[in-house]
C-alpha cells in the first residue's frame, strides 16, 4: 500500500511539471501585463523600469528557467499587482476556498445521496419523477444566475441572509448552496442509476430473503456497493467545484482563491495565475489519489500493491 | 483493508457533522458608528502613489495624505499638508508645511519627510504610474524644518495639480519597511489609521485621535469591503450593509432613489468618450480627408445614444474635448449636428459617392455598455454610407493596441486624464504615445498652453486649440459619462470627483 502511494505520488511529478510549463506559456500568450498595470499615459522610461523590475524584458526561455528553478523551492515569484509572493497570496486565500468547498460537498452529499437512493427505490413513482425533474433543473441552471437569484430573494426581499462576504456562518449559506446545487443533481443522478443496478443483484435478494429490514438492505447493503462509481464522480467533480468557486466567490464577495484567480487573469498577473493553477492541480491530483485509496476501503476485493 | 457497515454509517454521520462545524464559524458583530464602503476591488496597496486605481487611492488616502487637495465641490485646490504655497519664480514653488503634524507612529511631518517623499515620487522604478507627472520636476530642496522649495524644469501651469498627487510618508518608517511593506501597513497623517486588513474581505480603519484637522463627524471606524459583482453591491446597499456603494449600474438608480434611506449621487466623470479617427500617414484610410472625419461626426446621433443607452445620464461635448468646468472650454463651439444628408454630401465631396468601408475597433467590458454603444454607432454610420467591419477587443488587448497606435483607423475609446487641460490635450500632440493625429499648429498650441502660467492667456490658447480640433475633427466628439454612487441618506458632505476619487475628511454621518 505504502509503495503504491509513493509510486502514485512520484507519477504526479511529471504531470505537475507539464502543467507548470503549459501555464507559463499560455499566460504569456495573453500579452504584456505592462499595458494593464500601468496607466496608458505612463512614460516609456516608467514602462521599461516596470518591465525590468519584473523580469519581463528578458527572453522567454530565460524567464522560464529562472521561474522553474525558483518554483522547485515553492517560490512562484512576486505578484505584479500586489508586489507580494504569489504563492503566499494563494495560500492566504486557500482556507476560505476550502471552507466553501467543504460546506458545498457536505450539502451536496447529504442531499444528493439520499435523493438518489429515494429516486431509485421509488422508481416510476411520483417521488422519482419529482427528484429527476429537480436534478434536470439543477444541472441546467448556471451558478451565476442562481447566485444572483439567491441574493435577490434571500438577501434583498426576505432579508434572511447577508449579500456576501465571509466571517459569519450566515454568509456561507448562499454561496455554498449555489455551488452545491449543480453537484447535488449530478450526485443524485449517479447514485440513482448505480442503486438501480445494485438493487437487481443476487446479494440484495439474498439479504431480503434472510429477512433483513428493507431500510438496512437499501442504506447499507445496496448503497455501499453503489458507492464506488459515486465516489469516482465526486473525485472528478472536484475540478468542476474548483472552477465553480471562481464564479461563486466573485458573486458573493467570498475572499478565496477563485476570486484571486479571476482578478489575476484579467490583470495578466502571471505569477499569481501560475501559483493558482499549480495549487488547483495539486489538489485535483491528490483528491483523485484519495478517491482511488477509498475504493479499497469500500470494496475489500480491491487491493493496491 | 475493509470497511464495516458500521464504519460506513459512521462516516455518513461524520460528514453531516462536518456541515455543522463549518457553519459554526464565529459571528462578527459590527461596532457602532461604522461607515461601510463597498468598492469593486480590494486595494492592492494602501500607499496612494503605488497605483492610480481609484479603489486603492480612496482607501489609502484615508491614511496617507497629499500636500494639496483638489476639492471636488468646486474644483479649487486647497491646502492639505502644505498650508501655503506660492510661486517665487516662473519655475519655483515655495511650500509652507502645516506645523505640529505627526504621523501616527510619532514621526514628525516636516521638510525631511516631504523631501524624501518627493525622492520616491521622482523615481520611476518606485512610482511608474506617476512618472508622467513627476517628469516636470527638476529638484526639491529643504529650506528649513517647515519650508520646501520645488523647482520645475520649465514654467509649469499644472504645478498645484501635480502637488495633489504627492503623498507624504514618514521617512524612518519608510526606510525600515520599504515600498512593499508600506503598502501593506501604511502610516500616515490622515483621519484614519489601519487596524485590520483581511485580504479580499475587508480593510478596517479606526479614527486617528490625533488628527490635525476636524476630520469626519458621526463615525469612528471605516470598513472597506471589496464587492466585485454589481448586483451584490447594490443589494448590500439596499439592505443597509453598506453606506456607500461605488459604480452603481444605471438600471438600478430609480429603485435606489425610491428607497427611504438610500439615494444615488451622480458625478460627471472626467472620462470623455470619442471615436479615434486616425489621420496618420502610416494608417491608410479614407479618414485622411478632413471632410470624411467631419462626415463621421455628422452621421452619429449622440442624443439618441445618450437617451436610449444611458437613460439621459451622459452629457454632450459641444464639439470639443474640454469639459465646461475646465479652463479653455469654448462656449461658442457647438456640436456637429446630426445630419445624414450633410454627412453623405461631405463623403461625395471627398470623392466617395458610394460611401466607404472602415475597420471599427472597440473594447468589450472596459467601459459601461461599450459594445452596445459601438454597435449603435456602426448602425448610424451605415445609414450615411460608412460601412464598418467591427472588431471587438478584450480590454487588455485594447490597451496594448492603444499604446502601440494600432487602434486605427477608427476606434471607440473613453479617456480620463487629470483635470488640467494640458493633460487632456497633450494626448493629441503628435509626439504623444497614442496620438492619432499629426498637426504642427496643434502641437504648437499644446506646447504653448503647457508652459503658459498666465490664466487668461492660457484660456485663449486652449480655446484656439479647441476650435482647431473642432475643424480638424481628429476624433468624433461623443459624450461625457457619469459615475453613480449609492449612498446612505444620512451621509452629508460626500462629494465624489470625476476621477472616481472621494474623500472622508469632511463627511458627516448623521445619527
Amino acid at each position: 500500500m505504502a509503495s503504491y502511494i509513493l509510486r502514485r505520488l512520484l507519477l504526479t511529478l511529471p504531470v505537475l511539471a507539464g502543467i507548470v510549463l503549459i501555464t507559463f506559456l499560455l499566460a504569456r500568450l495573453s500579452g504584456d501585463p505592462t499595458d494593464l498595470l500601468l496607466p496608458p499615459n505612463a512614460t516609456d522610461e516608467a514602462r521599461e523600469a516596470f518591465r525590468s523590475v519584473n523580469g519581463l524584458d528578458r527572453p522567454l526561455w530565460e524567464q522560464f528557467v529562472t521561474f522553474a528553478i525558483k518554483a522547485v523551492t515553492g517560490d512562484f515569484g512576486t505578484s505584479l499587482r500586489f508586489e507580494q509572493p504569489a504563492m503566499q497570496l494563494v495560500l492566504d486565500r486557500l482556507p476560505a476556498t476550502a471552507e466553501l468547498a467543504a460546506a458545498t460537498m457536505v450539502i451536496a452529499l447529504s442531499i444528493g445521496i439520499p435523493a438518489g437512493v429515494i429516486a431509485a427505490t421509488q422508481r416510476g413513482h411520483m417521488a422519482d419523477g419529482l427528484i429527476r425533474a429537480i436534478m434536470l433543473l439543477g444541472q441546467a441552471v448556471p451558478s451565476f444566475f442562481l447566485g444572483v437569484l439567491g441574493i435577490i430573494v434571500f438577501a434583498t426581499w426576505l432579508r434572511w441572509l447577508p449579500t456576501g462576504g465571509r466571517g459569519d456562518w450566515s454568509q456561507l449559506v448562499l454561496p455554498a448552496t449555489t455551488l452545491a446545487f449543480n453537484l447535488v443533481a449530478l450526485i443524485a443522478r449517479v447514485t440513482r442509476s448505480c442503486m438501480l443496478d445494485v438493487l437487481k443483484q443476487d446479494y440484495v435478494r439474498t439479504a431480503r430473503a434472510k429477512g433483513v429490514w428493507e431500510s438496512r438492505v437499501i442504506w447499507l447493503h445496496a448503497l455501499r456497493n453503489a458507492f464506488i462509481p459515486v465516489l469516482t464522480v465526486i473525485g472528478l467533480q472536484v475540478g468542476l467545484l474548483l472552477g465553480g468557486v471562481v464564479v461563486t466567490e466573485t458573486i458573493f464577495s467570498w475572499p478565496g482563491v477563485g476570486r484571486l484567480a479571476i482578478q489575476a487573469i484579467y490583470a495578466r498577473d502571471f505569477p499569481v495565475v501560475q501559483a493558482v493553477v499549480f495549487v488547483f492541480a495539486v489538489i485535483f491530483v491528490l483528491v483523485n489519489l484519495v478517491v482511488d485509496l477509498l475504493y479499497a476501503l469500500l470494496d475489500p476485493r480491491i487491493g493496491y500493491r | 483493508m475493509s470497511w464495516t457497515r458500521r464504519s460506513f454509517a459512521a462516516a455518513m454521520v461524520v460528514s453531516s457533522l462536518a456541515l455543522a462545524t463549518v457553519f459554526a464559524a464565529p459571528a462578527s458583530a459590527q461596532a457602532p458608528k461604522t461607515l461601510t464602503i463597498a468598492q469593486g476591488f480590494d486595494p492592492q496597496t494602501l500607499w496612494p502613489n503605488g497605483t492610480t486605481a481609484s479603489d486603492n487611492l480612496n482607501a489609502g488616502n484615508a491614511i496617507v495624505e497629499a500636500l494639496l487637495w483638489a476639492n471636488p465641490a468646486d474644483g479649487k485646490i486647497e491646502p492639505m499638508l502644505a498650508e501655503k504655497w506660492e510661486r517665487t519664480g516662473p519655475t519655483t514653488m515655495k511650500l509652507s508645511l502645516r506645523p505640529n503634524v505627526s504621523f501616527t507612529n510619532g514621526e514628525a511631518m516636516n521638510a525631511d519627510a516631504v523631501v524624501q517623499s518627493f525622492a520616491v515620487f521622482l523615481d520611476p522604478r518606485q512610482t511608474p504610474a506617476y512618472a508622467n507627472y513627476a517628469a516636470a520636476i527638476d529638484k526639491v530642496e529643504k529650506v528649513d524644518n517647515l519650508t520646501v522649495l520645488v523647482h520645475t524644469k520649465f514654467p509649469y501651469p499644472a504645478f498645484e495639480l501635480m502637488l495633489t498627487q504627492v503623498y507624504i510618508t514618514p521617512p524612518a518608517y519608510w526606510n525600515s519597511v520599504g515600498l512593499q511593506g508600506f503598502g501593506q501597513k501604511p502610516i500616515g497623517t490622515g483621519p484614519f489609521r489601519l487596524t485590520e486588513w483581511v485580504k479580499d474581505s475587508r480593510v478596517v480603519m479606526e479614527r486617528n485621535t490625533a488628527y490635525w484637522g476636524k476630520g469626519p463627524v458621526g463615525f469612528n471606524r471605516v470598513i472597506w469591503r471589496p464587492v466585485p459583482d454589481d448586483t451584490a453591491r447594490v443589494a448590500g446597499l439596499t439592505t443597509g450593509e453598506y453606506d456607500i456603494a461605488t459604480n452603481v449600474p444605471i438600471s438600478n438608480i430609480q429603485d435606489i432613489n425610491r428607497q427611504r434611506d438610500r439615494r444615488v449621487i451622480e458625478t460627471p466623470s472626467y472620462r470623455i468618450f470619442q471615436l479615434i479617427l486616425s489621420s496618420l500617414e502610416e494608417h491608410p484610410s479614407a479618414l485622411h480627408d478632413k471632410r470624411v472625419r467631419q462626415a463621421v461626426n455628422h452621421a452619429i446621433d449622440k442624443k439618441a445614444i445618450i437617451d436610449n443607452l444611458f437613460e439621459g445620464k451622459a452629457f454632450a461635448l459641444n464639439g470639443q474635448l474640454l469639459r465646461q468646468s475646465q479652463l479653455g472650454y469654448d462656449p461658442s463651439l457647438k456640436d456637429y449636428a446630426f445630419d445624414l444628408a450633410k454627412a453623405r454630401a461631405l463623403l461625395t465631396e471627398a470623392g466617395h459617392p458610394n460611401g466607404i468601408e472602415l475597420t471599427f475597433k472597440f473594447p468589450t467590458g472596459r467601459y459601461a455598455q461599450d459594445r452596445e454603444v459601438s454597435e449603435a454607432i456602426a448602425g448610424m454610420l451605415a445609414k450615411a454610407g460608412i460601412r464598418t467591419r467591427m472588431v471587438s477587443l478584450e480590454p487588455g488587448e485594447f490597451l496594448r493596441q492603444l499604446r502601440n497606435r494600432e487602434l486605427q483607423p477608427m476606434a471607440y475609446i473613453g479617456l480620463a486624464p487629470l483635470d488640467d487641460p494640458d493633460f487632456q490635450l497633450a494626448q493629441y500632440r503628435s509626439s504623444w504615445r497614442y496620438a492619432y493625429i499629426r498637426n504642427a499648429e496643434l502641437d504648437g498650441l499644446i506646447d504653448a498652453g503647457a508652459r503658459e502660467i498666465d490664466v487668461a492667456k492660457r484660456r485663449e490658447i486652449y480655446q484656439k486649440a479647441g476650435r482647431l480640433m473642432h475643424d480638424l475633427a481628429p476624433v468624433a466628439f461623443l459624450f461625457g459619462g457619469y459615475d453613480f454612487y449609492g449612498v446612505n441618506r444620512k451621509l452629508e458632505g460626500f462629494v465624489p470627483r470625476g476621477d472616481q476619487r472621494f474623500f472622508l475628511h469632511n463627511v458627516t454621518l448623521k445619527p
